[in-house]
């Protein structure tokens, strides 16, 4: 239980990028007064990264310090929370406005504040020139705003604020460059897709209110994990209370079958893929169900349908990036594969392998978007990979630091990448059963993704220059773009400290920070029967065959692809029918086109033809029709002559005397 | 005694009432009116109503009275006959057959209210009335419990006045207002 | 005066419906007003008949006559607004018919 004492300061977490925002969105608006007097007059919105930048370090170093406080209680007292007032008492149901610090809501909050911070001074250089600046950054900590009161909230309401928060900022900042048209579009479906998530997000709040009387998500973490045995309706609830976070999740994660908004988003600043799309909002599917994890152990069945959703999804990810020729695009559907990792993680039981996937991924994707972003800003907006090559001659630091993501996220042997992805994997295959099955498809997308990620290196960064040199001049970034990039390529290669395997014989570090928050769903599950550790033997096989898989594939996909896009032709000349489905995500964006969106827009058409303009048109002007017909005949009776109004003022008086009398 | 002249009075008023209406001239129907007014004046003051009785005479016939006296001069309508001759002429045709009818039924409806009415005992009462608006009560009760409307209509009197003054003013040329219908039906004044 | 209070409701009624009648039949502005005049006239009688009764009940009997003046102050404003209006109206048209203002055409 949180412990009473009232740690207020907390509130500065978010509110530092709230505060951040508003200042941004204020020298965005004086900004547009001052070009609309001079277009030439010097700009305020330059002043807007210093301030959105100084909100984040200032909301990073107060994390730290919430880290560092935490770290000083016993692990079984590590709470901080802070209740601002009463927010909903109706009846039974109390829900409080309060953050709550735990050891896993301060990894996420370390993981959005500091590599937010990293993302935002990049962008200071990326959007520069940029006629929304301003605005950019005014989105930009809003989001962060919205992410901290996500993970740090302590009721499920008011994750729900926060999640419906970053959903909003996705969508202001995918249809960031509006007025091209498609950004706009691509904004508009990840909204309706994340509402399909959010409706599932809500039912599961109010099963969960029926279930507990409360929205507290440790009161409700509590309740399941001190809950002996439940009826079995109480335990259908359960689950299919479960199943729709799950559902909210699919839809904010990425997760078959809501998946298909994330690539889509690309469209807007690169900056914003690697924060939101990757980092952090996308995570917060990971986060809820780690948070909740008593609720989903003790769900039964919802955790082997997490565990395949999970591994479908990373399959579909990870083959779809094999053959896509926009370098964002390859990012963003190995984003999707990787989240596909996580909730197999999930669906294993290994919460904390899961958020050790988020946070090493956070580092190493979050340095592959910005990597992709420098590599597209110094081409001239070019982000098709086939019109590259040769690059790392002409920018050396994003040659090197991208280098490094890449190894992380192929899983080579040492980088973050490989102890968190191998310690998903054996986890599965520790669950048997048809846990064989998807440790299979999980060892089969790691192949996936060692080649994907090659080919990308090899097409961007080698093989000839297959770009116009009479327009495009390649050139390195500036150092304000770079430096971050070099500290996430550290923190890419070392990440793997903080989970190393226990074969090894040194403590996993973030398992055992986040054991207070996972022992109750570890309990749980450990009373159901099945082996759950692996032989030391065993488990260096996996990590053997693990690393075999990564450095052969890696080896396989570079070298088939440096010397150019010859081997994308051949694939697509041999067999075209298969590279057609992997480049369209096995058809199922275009399924969805078909299924719904064709029906939709057939029905709207019909609304707009049929019903608008035939029945409510004539519904509307029918009253206007009847009216003046009726006004044309009965203005007669209004004829100007004072003797014909007495009459019937007298007659009208009479049948008001009548019916006195009479009533 | 004073039973049958209040009959006797109750005739003079309708016979007045119905002179309002069959007088051919403006003046014929004022004369009439003066005579019902001066009818129920005397009822008052049978019915024992004495300051309505002298508010009656004073305001209706004093005052308003002498007002449509002075409108009907002003206007020059009382030279249609300086004879009181009556006029059946405004009671033929279909419309004033329909008024007839309305009128009756109002007629009607007064006298059976009159009957079901638990206040109008139907037997004659056993004495006269006592005065029953003496000066002090019929002060105390408007300058109390009634001042707000007294009032109210106090306000409403000098409404009035306002509205008269603007209404009968004589605009001048040029002025915008009133006169402007004049012209559009052709009036060079 | 020992008259049942009834018949004096009934003079008030007849009052009334000749007023109604005159109100209705008469096309002189003038002696429209006066039909008015007489309508307000029998509601005076009708309040006066009641404060008799209650008198002759020995019940208090002054709201009749109160209201009796409030009748005859706004009758007082009403004819002197009416005959306004018939000044304009005659300096408008010549006429103090009410079809005079019979302007609009149905």
């Amino acid at each position: 239980m949180p412990s009473h004492e009232s740690h207020a300061w907390l509130w500065w977490i978010p509110l530092l990028p709230l505060l951040g925002s508003a200042i941004a969105g204020a020298l965005h608006l004086a900004t547009l007064r001052a070009r609309h007097g001079d277009p030439q007059a010097s700009a305020p919105a330059s002043l807007a990264p210093w301030i959105a930048c100084g909100a984040m370090l200032g909301s990073f170093v107060l994390s730290v310090t919430g880290f560092l406080e935490l770290r000083e209680l016993e692990p079984a007292a590590r709470h901080l929370a802070s209740t601002a007032h009463d927010w909903i008492s109706i009846g039974g149901l109390d829900v409080d406005l309060g953050l709550l610090l735990d050891p896993l809501s301060s990894v996420m909050t370390l993981v959005i504040t500091g590599v937010g911070f990293l993302i935002h001074v990049y962008a200071s250089g990326y959007m520069k020139g940029d006629k929304g600046y301003g605005k950019f950054f005014a989105y930009l900590n809003l989001f962060v705003f919205a992410m901290l009161m996500l993970v740090l909230s302590s009721s499920l309401l008011g994750v729900f604020i926060g999640w419906e928060g970053v959903g909003l900022c996705s969508f202001l900042l995918i249809g960031f460059w509006y007025e091209k048209g498609w950004p706009a579009e691509a904004a508009q479906k990840a909204f309706v897709m994340n509402r399909v998530g959010d409706a599932c997000f809500l039912i599961g709040s109010f099963l969960l209110i029926r279930l507990f009387d409360t929205l507290d998500l440790a009161t409700i973490a509590h309740t399941v994990g001190s809950t002996v045995s439940f009826t079995d309706e109480q335990a259908l609830d359960m689950s299919l209370a479960a199943l729709f976070l799950f559902g909210g999740c699919c839809g904010k994660s990425a997760q078959f079958p809501l998946f298909t908004w994330l690539p889509d988003a690309m469209a807007g600043p690169t900056p914003v893929s690697a924060l939101i799309h990757a980092a952090t909002m996308v995570t917060s599917g990971i986060y809820l169900v780690v948070r909740l994890n008593p609720l989903f152990a003790a769900s039964g069945w919802v955790l082997p349908l997490i565990a395949i959703v999970g591994a479908l999804t990373a399959l579909i990810g990870g083959s779809t990036a094999l053959v896509q020729r926009d370098i964002k695009k390859v990012l963003a559907y190995s984003t999707v594969s990787q989240l596909g990792y996580m909730f197999l993680a999930l669906g294993s039981g290994a919460w904390a392998a899961a958020l050790f996937h988020v946070v090493t991924h956070a580092f190493f994707k979050a340095l592959l978007f910005l990597g992709a972003g420098s590599v597209i800003h110094g081409m001239h907006e070019e982000q098709d990979m086939h019109k590259m090559g040769g690059l790392r001659k002409h920018m050396p630091q994003t040659y090197i630091t991208f280098l490094a993501g890449a190894a992380a996220l192929s899983g080579l042997p040492l980088l973050s990448g490989f102890f968190s992805k191998d310690e998903i994997l054996a986890h599965a295959f520790a669950n048997g059963g048809l846990y064989y099955g998807l440790w299979a498809v999980g060892a089969l997308t790691a192949a996936l993704t060692a080649y994907y990620t090659w080919r990308m290196v090899a097409l961007t960064f080698f093989g000839e220059e297959r770009f116009d040199h009479h327009h495009v001049h390649p050139h390195e970034s500036p150092l304000v773009m770079t430096l971050p990039l070099m500290v996430l390529a550290v923190l890419s290669i070392l990440g793997g400290v903080l989970g190393l395997p226990p074969v090894l014989h040194v403590p996993h570090l973030l398992a055992e920070w986040l054991a207070p928050v996972t022992d109750a769903g570890n309990k749980i599950l450990a009373q159901s029967p099945g082996e759950h550790h692996l032989s030391h033997a065993l488990e260096w096989v996996l990590l053997g065959l693990g690393s075999a898989i990564a450095l052969g594939f890696a080896h396989t996909g570079f070298h088939a692809h440096r010397h150019g896009t010859a081997q994308d032709e051949f694939f697509a000349r041999k067999r075209p029918t298969l590279a057609a489905t992997l480049g369209d995500a096995w058809t199922i964006d275009s399924r969805y086109a078909r299924i719904i969106v064709l029906p939709l827009r057939m029905l709207s058409f019909l609304i707009a033809v049929v019903v608008d303009q035939f029945a409510i048109d004539g519904l509307v002007n029918g009253t206007g029709r009847t009216a003046r017909d009726i006004a044309q005949h009965s203005r007669r009776a209004v004829d100007g002559s004072l003797a014909s109004y007495a009459l019937w003022m007298g007659a009208g008086a009479l049948a008001i005397c009548a019916l006195w009398m009479w009533s | 005694m004073s039973s049958i002249l209040f009959y006797v009075l109750a005739l003079v008023a309708l016979l007045g009432a119905a002179g309002v209406i069959l007088a051919k001239s403006p003046m014929g129907s004022v004369i009439s009116l003066l005579g019902t007014f001066f009818a129920l004046s005397v009822i008052y003051l049978l019915a024992g109503f004495q300051f309505l009785a002298a508010a009656q005479i004073l305001v209706y016939a004093g005052a308003i009275l002498v007002l449509f006296l002075f409108v009907i001069m002003l206007l020059n309508l009382g030279a249609m006959g300086s004879r009181f001759e009556l006029s059946f002429a405004p009671l033929q045709g279909g419309r004033a057959r329909l008024a007839g009818a309305i009128a009756v039924a109002f007629a009607l409806v007064g006298l059976i209210a009159a009957q079901r009415t638990t206040l109008a005992a139907t037997s004659a009462p056993a004495a006269d009335a006592p005065a029953i608006d003496g000066l002090e009560g019929l002060a105390l009760e408007l300058f109390g419990r009634y001042s707000l409307p007294f009032q109210a209509v106090s306000v409403l009197l000098l409404a009035t006045m306002v509205a008269v003054i603007v209404l009968a003013k004589r605009q001048r040329e040029g002025e915008h207002g009133g006169e402007r219908g004049g012209e559009r039906g052709g009036d060079p004044r | 005066m020992n008259v049942p209070t009834a018949h004096l409701l009934y003079l008030s009624a007849g009052l009334f419906a000749l007023g109604v009648l005159g109100f209705m039949v008469r096309r002189n502005v003038i002696v429209v007003l006066m039909c008015v005049e007489l309508m307000l006239n029998a509601a005076n009688l009708a309040f006066l008949a009641a404060s008799r009764q209650h008198a002759l009940e020995g019940k208090p009997a002054l709201q009749g006559p109160v209201f009796a003046i409030f009748v005859i102050t706004v009758a007082a404003a009403e004819a002197a607004v009416g005959l306004a209006l018939i000044i304009a109206l005659y300096r408008l048209k010549q006429s103090a018919e009410t079809d005079a203002a019979a302007e609009m055409k149905g």
